[in-house]
């Protein structure tokens, strides 16, 4: 057991300093893949909480998203806030939209796919809507404007600055993840996901913590949301509010484990690689060819690993260690 | 003070009554048997009992205060606290994390739970499987859960519905002898039961329905011997 300990601790440490030299050695190319695979790893983290823990299944998480992405490029675009300040009122926007749609679906008992549909429909409602309010750019969207390199607006010279950024933040999304699933909050999430009734009976509060993962879960996305507004410097309603970003989001907690601390960030270093460099590979010369992989891996990881990548590993893991212990036992017989 | 008091309890379901009418009482340290024919109305007053469904009207008191329109864990935070007939496991946590949620509605930091939970899984004998996960024990070891489960969130009073149900004889024996022991402990039990043998052999005192109503109660001696209770079971003689 404290080998374990001890070998997951050597993991990410390793891990902790491949990310953090990472810029030196690296071109902007891959510097560039890896801030994708830190965002939506941060995503998926995000997402994990309400859909993997407590095992409520947003289809629409764009829609906190977009609410962090409107937010702060508004407020910077319209009374020059500076994003660090305004992804914090994204955030508490998105917190108390969250508690909102939480209530309303989890009040009145609205669960798997209905609740998985609600999410879709208030997501693509806000599409329409922010698509019909011009003060707000409209179809158009908001475009960041860009001030040089200026770290105290969020804005970069060169890749590694938002490189940075990301990684501190998926740190501190993993380790938030990490700690909540280890304490009561988690654990009661946990049963909710397993068996509601029966969490209830024994006296978990199901509504109030459904509400409060959602809420959890909504800040964070639209922390997410401000960063990836920084970093592509443009946004309209069907990019950040879309059904796009919405699966893309729970793609990676799926293919990677789906209600662990570490699946979502597996399945983002897992795919995005893919897709971005088969891109590379094969967009030139044949085109459409990359997303047919894509969507063979995709096919294939669901077909042969149900519980992601992570829970495949799980699953030898634990024979792996039955035979062991049963050879064991065997012995001592 | 009677440790929960049930006066005129009724439940419709639609155009159905369900539950109608229903008075009855139980004393602390008892163990009540409830038992009636299928429909009787025996899984709908539990349910109302345990908070999961809303009386039309009547009244609950658990030690004196009202819980007609608590949610399932407010009653179960005042001490009363309910099984399913149909296991009901977290089945993908292992089995110390499934006693650990009871345990945590009294003690909220995680080693306490864990402590709680590891006492409880010493009395239901599952201590030894408190790694494994809650889906591969076997239905003798599921129903042991089911009440540890409960337990640990530390109930003085627990609803045990058909807790015997699809046990070997052997089996229901070591359970029987559980709630026996508890019962000494202090836990008052309400328990529904189909098997007469399990009725019979813990109950203190036995409450019949039939169609929503209580026909009959008294000790087992005396419920096998009630023409009412008799009539409901086996049918009328003319």
């Amino acid at each position: 057991m404290k080998i374990q300990i001890k070998k997951s601790t050597i993991l990410i440490g390793l891990l902790l300093i491949v990310g953090f030299i990472l810029p030196r050695f690296a071109g902007e190319y891959y510097i560039h893949i890896s801030v994708l695979v830190l965002f939506y790893a941060y995503m998926a983290v995000s997402w994990n909480i309400l859909g993997g823990y407590a095992g409520q299944h947003s289809l629409g998480h764009a829609l906190f998203m977009g609410i962090g992405a409107y937010t702060s490029t508004y407020l910077f675009t319209v009374i020059g806030l500076t994003p660090w300040i305004g992804m914090w009122l994204g955030g508490a926007f998105a917190g108390v939209i969250g508690g909102f749609v939480g209530y309303l679906c989890f009040r009145y008992g609205v669960k798997g796919p209905y609740f998985a549909l609600v999410t879709i429909a208030l997501a693509e409602a806000a599409v329409y809507i922010v698509t019909n309010i011009p003060s707000i750019g409209g179809a158009q969207g908001l475009e960041v404007a860009w001030t040089g390199n200026a770290p105290q607006l969020m804005q970069f010279d060169g890749k590694s600055g938002y490189y940075y950024m990301i990684l501190v933040m998926t740190i501190i999304a993993v380790w938030l993840s990490s700690w909540l699933i280890k304490r009561r909050f988690g654990y009661q999430l946990l049963s909710i996901r397993e068996n509601e009734d029966a969490a209830e009976a024994l006296g978990v509060n199901t509504l109030r913590l459904k509400i409060q993962a959602t809420v959890i879960s909504a800040v964070m996305t639209a922390l997410g949301g401000t960063f990836f507004a920084q970093y592509f410097t443009y946004i309209n309603p069907r990019a950040v509010f879309g059904e796009g970003p919405s699966v893309q989001i729970l793609l990676f907690a799926i293919i990677g484990g789906i209600g662990t601390v570490w699946g979502p960030v597996v399945g983002a270093l897992v795919l995005i690689p893919i897709a971005e460099l088969s891109r590379g590979w094969l967009g030139g010369t044949f085109a459409g060819a990359q997303i047919l992989l894509y969507g063979t891996v995709l096919v294939l990881t669901m077909l042969f690993m149900p519980n992601g990548i992570l829970g495949l590993y799980h699953k030898f893991l634990g024979k792996f260690q039955n035979r062991q212990s049963d050879g064991g036992k065997s012995e001592a017989l | 003070m009677s440790l929960l008091e049930v006066s005129n309890l009724r439940r419709d379901f639609g155009g159905l009554t369900a539950v109608h009418d229903l008075t009855f009482s139980v004393e602390p340290g008892e163990i009540v048997g409830l038992i009636g024919p299928n429909g009787a109305g025996k899984t709908t007053t539990f349910a109302m009992l345990s908070g999961f469904i809303t009386p039309t009207s009547g009244e609950i008191l658990f030690k004196g205060t009202s819980i007609n329109k608590l949610k399932p864990h407010q009653v179960c935070l005042l001490g009363l606290t309910r099984t399913f007939q149909i296991v009901q496991p977290f089945p993908d946590m292992t089995v110390l994390e499934n006693v650990m949620i009871g345990a945590y509605t009294h003690h909220p930091n995680t080693v306490d739970a864990k402590k709680k939970a590891m006492e409880v899984l010493e009395r239901i004998n599952l201590a030894h499987k408190a790694e494994e996960q809650g889906k591969i024990l076997t239905l003798p070891e599921l129903k042991r859960l089911e009440i540890g489960k409960a337990l640990a969130t530390e109930p003085s009073l627990l609803l045990l519905d058909e807790v015997a149900a699809g046990l070997k004889d052997v089996e229901m024996e070591e359970i029987l002898e559980l709630v026996r022991q508890l019962n000494r402990e202090g836990i008052t039990f309400l328990i529904v039961e189909h098997l007469m043998k399990v009725i019979m052999n813990l109950s203190h005192r036995v409450i019949v329905l039939d169609f929503g109503q209580m026909i009959g109660q008294g000790t087992p001696a005396e419920i096998s011997k009630n023409p009412a209770v008799l009539a409901a079971y086996l049918g009328k003689e003319d």
